[in-house]
């Protein structure tokens, strides 16, 4: 597993040194110096830009979602309460501005019925077609519905941290668990397909496993 | 050997995880933060929202909130009489009726112009950039 922005999981020292300089960015940014939101911006753009992504799976639309996170970000800073981690209280307001404009110009205008098929036997290349299998479940998360959407989007985002993404979201843990529940069983109504295919992984991982 | 068999759907679940899990991460483009400062910096040379002013909106605030408590009471004390007294010959009561409903008509009358001359106060100082 391939992995670049470590969230939850990240070392003890590094997230402490982020919090510690997210702390003293935005001192000096209420301070008056605008030129020290620059380390908050560079800190997070990664994050964020992935989040966005995840959201509307559009590259240049995730930039633009992630920069005006990053805007409200800057005008309410005097409203972040020292309580939680600066990290929590950006990325539960970039959800919400996430939310709000894609409910105001949705990413995709499609049913979850109508979610594009993974590709078939007929595909000779087994790589790019466990890629395109892959794709057409990450796209069918974006037609699930808004309820089950968000908590998946989240969920893996956060490196499958209930508690992260409950706190991202705002809403208890368990509520979270379930509807998380409730949105794999509509994938899995969707792609039926999937266990033959990790069936099929686990033998070449173990034939893989045997030859080496 | 007991082997631990795995259902359909525990199995289905495991491979939506690594799906959802293993995302191929995206690097921000190069001029990311540059774009992102330039809007901050472009927002911070913005001129401050201009305030709404308290200090001087009270007192007036609270002559206008008099007028219409005093209308309301006044209003309530020619009425309760009438509602009050079963006595009445049917006339009388409709002219006192009457009465209340026209000084009603005209304090409804008069926060309808209030209110108008709010919305276009607020509608031209929107037009010329203030609020």
């Amino acid at each position: 597993m391939r992995r670049t922005f470590r969230l939850s999981s990240a070392p003890q020292t590094a997230s402490q040194r982020a919090a510690t300089e997210d702390l003293a960015d935005v001192e000096r940014v209420l301070g008056g110096n605008i030129g020290a939101f620059e380390g908050i911006v560079r800190r997070w753009q990664g994050p964020l830009v992935n989040m966005a992504w995840r959201y509307c799976r559009d590259r240049g639309r995730a930039e633009e979602l992630a920069q005006e996170a990053f805007v409200r970000a800057w005008r309410g800073l005097a409203q972040w309460r020292r309580e939680g981690s600066f990290s929590t209280w950006l990325f539960a307001l970039a959800a919400n501005v996430f939310r709000s404009d894609l409910k105001r110009i949705p990413s995709v205008d499609l049913r979850l019925e109508d979610a594009p098929e993974p590709a078939g036997p007929a595909t000779q290349h087994s790589v790019l077609a466990a890629q395109q299998s892959s794709e057409a479940v990450r796209r069918a998360v974006l037609a699930l519905p808004a309820r089950y959407r968000e908590p998946v989007i989240l969920f893996y985002f956060h490196e499958m941290d209930v508690g992260a993404a409950a706190c991202t979201l705002g809403m208890p843990e368990g509520t979270l668990k379930a509807r998380l529940s409730r949105a794999r069983a509509l994938l899995r109504s969707r792609f039926p397909q999937l266990e033959n295919e990790h069936a099929a992984m686990k033998l070449t991982e173990l034939n893989t496993g045997k030859e080496a | 050997m007991k082997q631990t068999r795995t259902s359909p759907s525990e199995t289905t679940n495991a491979e939506i995880d690594r799906i959802l899990a293993t995302e191929e991460p995206l690097l921000p483009s190069s001029g990311f933060l540059m774009s992102v400062m330039e809007r901050v910096r472009e927002e911070a040379a913005a001129p401050a929202p201009i305030p709404f002013p308290w200090k001087r909106a009270l007192p007036g605030m609270v002559v206008v909130a008099c007028i219409l408590g005093a209308g309301a009471f006044e209003i309530l004390r020619r009425a309760l009489p009438v509602a009050g007294e079963f006595t009445l010959a049917a006339p009388q009561i409709s002219a006192a009726m009457e009465r209340s409903m026209e000084q009603a008509g005209w304090v409804a009358l008069a926060m309808g112009a209030s209110l108008f001359s709010w919305m276009l106060a607020k509608r031209l100082a929107g037009r010329s950039g203030l609020l």
